[in-house]
């Protein structure tokens, strides 16, 4: 592990000291470099984006019109539930992962993840996960059916391949569990003296609180697997109401894993996006530590909340506002975040380069979602909203401008790091544009079909929903079609791109990864690097 | 000790070995728990 790769000599200014190994399988099987086990996490991402994507394209082209026309509706059940899980724990979490691997060590000063080898693991686990996962859609019984949430009974009905379902989370939760124990381990143990936690990145901070949600609620959701395994293969009947078990048990139990998941994709988002506004605000971030406890307190409320998504089930009307009120709670901490980022602007110098632009992009349209959210937590309400398509309009607009466009923005912030290049800021910003006009006309309408009563996870609709649908799926296919470029400006940023980046690459940039060379060498900080004032991002005593 | 000497890099890996493994206890013990609370609610 790193112990033998360290030398006493300081190194952290030479690029040239140690490369990576040359050969294929040595450089990518066997790694334990974080940064080329960022690379993988980000490449095996960008791909499932792309086959969760294809699947939307489905869906989106059988929803053109009404009627039944291109796939058979079971088929079509099979799209839905697939491309949620691949949108969920393929790309989104393993891009955040990603990011984690190479941004952590570089933000606190440390010459790598505390676990090297573990690191390897965790990765190299999701691409055995995700093709056993998607095998089951070439299998005789088909891929699973039921939507992401598994809810019993239904889920139970499928076949044999629902095994091959159970056994592809439990890895995943498993790669989960790993890569946020590294994270955790390599935050608390290896910061770089000097580097007190609340001088820490917020992009760190937020990876922190996020691993301690993922060991928390993975192992619940790997419980919830295991015991719909053995329901539909061993006779338990643990949520089979005519065994004595209880179908709702799986929900809460779902919910318990389901609603801290859904902060587990957005927590590193605000991370990036509090790192990227001070950055061409040409400010310090506007209340730091206020940020530090919005996000715990997000991370805690996340707990008590996870029957929103249960309104309709018949609970007690104390359950009912209880989870209510609660879930009403979030929006203060998640309001005070939008303060801070508009009042990090407010009188700045503001330029609106690619990556501040989807910055600006996720805080306006991530609210919008936040807003919706809202508006379903109100239980009275939500018996209408739920399970209609302005649910589907809600956590749309939270995770595409949301999670996604804030992996976006992360990767046009420090492409230019990874790489050593500077990506085309034209095609970047034509890829802003498109992708910001096509994802409202695309969820925009969602919320009026699910308004006038359209159901989610359905192949066919009756006709007084036939307009808004065909505009969302004009957008939908703009939308896909646009992520194309995005593809192209990372081709040619890394292959390509002839115009270097410096070390600093963005004038406002501040914090311990900007003071290492574009690219940085294959092993940074083997010496901790000294932490004062023109090397901390924004911790308020920096300023 | 001095800073980054093969003791002190030992020594913070192992603090972090040690997380480690607390944190992966913790997950496994989640995991019983609620398979437990499934197995004994009925
Ligand atoms: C102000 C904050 C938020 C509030 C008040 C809120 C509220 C709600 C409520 C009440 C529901 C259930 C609606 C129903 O099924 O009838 C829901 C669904 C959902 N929310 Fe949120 N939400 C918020 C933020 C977020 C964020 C940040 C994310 C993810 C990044 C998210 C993702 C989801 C998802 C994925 C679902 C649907 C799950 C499913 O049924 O498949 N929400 N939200
Ligand atoms: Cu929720």
């Amino acid at each position: 592990m790193s112990i033998e790769t360290t030398h006493s000599h300081d190194e952290s200014h030479d690029d040239h000291h140690d490369h990576a190994p040359s050969g294929f399988l040595d450089r990518w099987l066997f790694t334990t470099n974080h940064k080329d086990i960022g690379t993988l996490y980000l490449v095996f991402s960008l791909l499932m984006f792309f086959i969760g994507g294809s699947m939307a394209m489905i869906i989106r082209a059988e929803l053109f019109m009404p009627g039944l026309q291109l796939v058979e509706p079971d088929f079509f059940n099979q799209m839905t539930t697939m491309h949620a899980l691949i949108m969920v724990f393929g790309a989104v979490m393993p891009a955040w992962v990603g990011f984690a691997n190479w941004m952590i060590p570089m933000m606190i000063g440390a010459p790598d993840m505390a676990l090297p080898r573990m690191n390897n693991w965790s990765f190299w686990i999701l691409p055995f996960a995700f093709t056993m996962l998607l095998s089951t859609l070439f299998m005789d019984s088909g891929g699973p059916a039921a939507g992401w949430t598994l809810y019993p009974p239904l889920s139970l009905q499928g076949g044999q391949s629902f095994a091959f379902v159970v056994f592809a989370v439990h890895m995943m939760g498993i790669s989960s569990i790993m890569g946020s124990i590294n994270v955790i381990a390599t935050i608390l143990n290896m910061r770089a003296p000097g580097m007190t936690l609340l001088k820490m990145p917020l992009f760190v901070w937020t990876w922190l609180i996020t691993a301690f949600l993922l060991i928390a609620v993975m192992p619940v959701l790997a419980g919830a697997v295991t015991m719909l395994l053995t329901d539909h293969f061993f006779g338990t009947s643990f949520f089979n109401a005519a065994g004595g078990g209880d179908p709702v048990m799986f929900q809460h139990i779902f919910w318990f894993f389901g609603h801290p998941e859904v902060y587990i994709m957005i927590l590193p988002a605000f991370g990036v996006v509090s790192e990227i506004i001070p950055t061409f605000a040409r400010k310090p971030l506007f209340g730091y530590t206020a940020m530090v406890y919005a996000t715990a307190s997000i991370a805690f409320l996340s707990f008590i909340v996870w029957a929103h998504h249960m309104f309709t089930v018949g609970m007690p009307l104390t359950g009912e506002l209880f989870f209510m009120y609660a879930t009403m709670l979030i929006a203060v901490p998640t309001g005070v975040k939008v303060f801070n980022w508009v009042s990090t602007m407010w009188r700045g110098s503001m330029t609106f380069e690619t990556p501040m632009l989807f910055a600006i992009g996720f805080v306006v349209l991530f609210t919008i979602g936040g807003l919706s959210g809202l508006m379903l937590a109100i239980a009275a309400v939500d018996l209408q909203y739920h399970d209609t398509y302005f649910v589907v309009a809600h956590f749309h607009y939270v995770l595409v401008p949301g999670a996604v466009f804030a992996l976006m923005a992360g990767t046009y912030y420090w492409l230019p790091k990874w790489t050593g290049h500077m990506y085309s800021e034209k095609w970047g910003k034509i890829h802003f544009w498109v992708s910001t006009i096509s994802v409202n006309i695309l969820f925009f309408p969602q919320h009026y079909l699910g308004l006038a009563g359209m159901p989610r996870r359905i192949p066919d609709y009756s006709t007084q929903f036939a307009d808004f649908n065909m505009i969302s799926s004009i957008g939908g296919f703009i939308f896909g079609a646009s992520q194309l470029i995005f593809v192209g400006v990372i081709v040619h940023c890394v292959y390509k791109s002839r115009k270097a980046a410096t070390a600093q690459v963005w004038e406002g940039a501040r914090g311990l990864e900007w003071t290492l060379s574009s690219p940085p060498p294959y092993h940074s900080f083997n010496t901790p690097p000294p932490i004062n004032a023109s090397t901390v991002a924004h911790a308020d005593e920096a300023h | 000790m001095s800073l980054n000497s093969r003791e002190d890099l030992a020594n913070r890996r192992s603090r972090a070995v040690k997380t480690a493994w607390l944190l992966g206890l913790i997950a496994a013990g989640i995991f019983v728990a609620f398979v437990l609370s499934g197995v004994l609610g009925h």
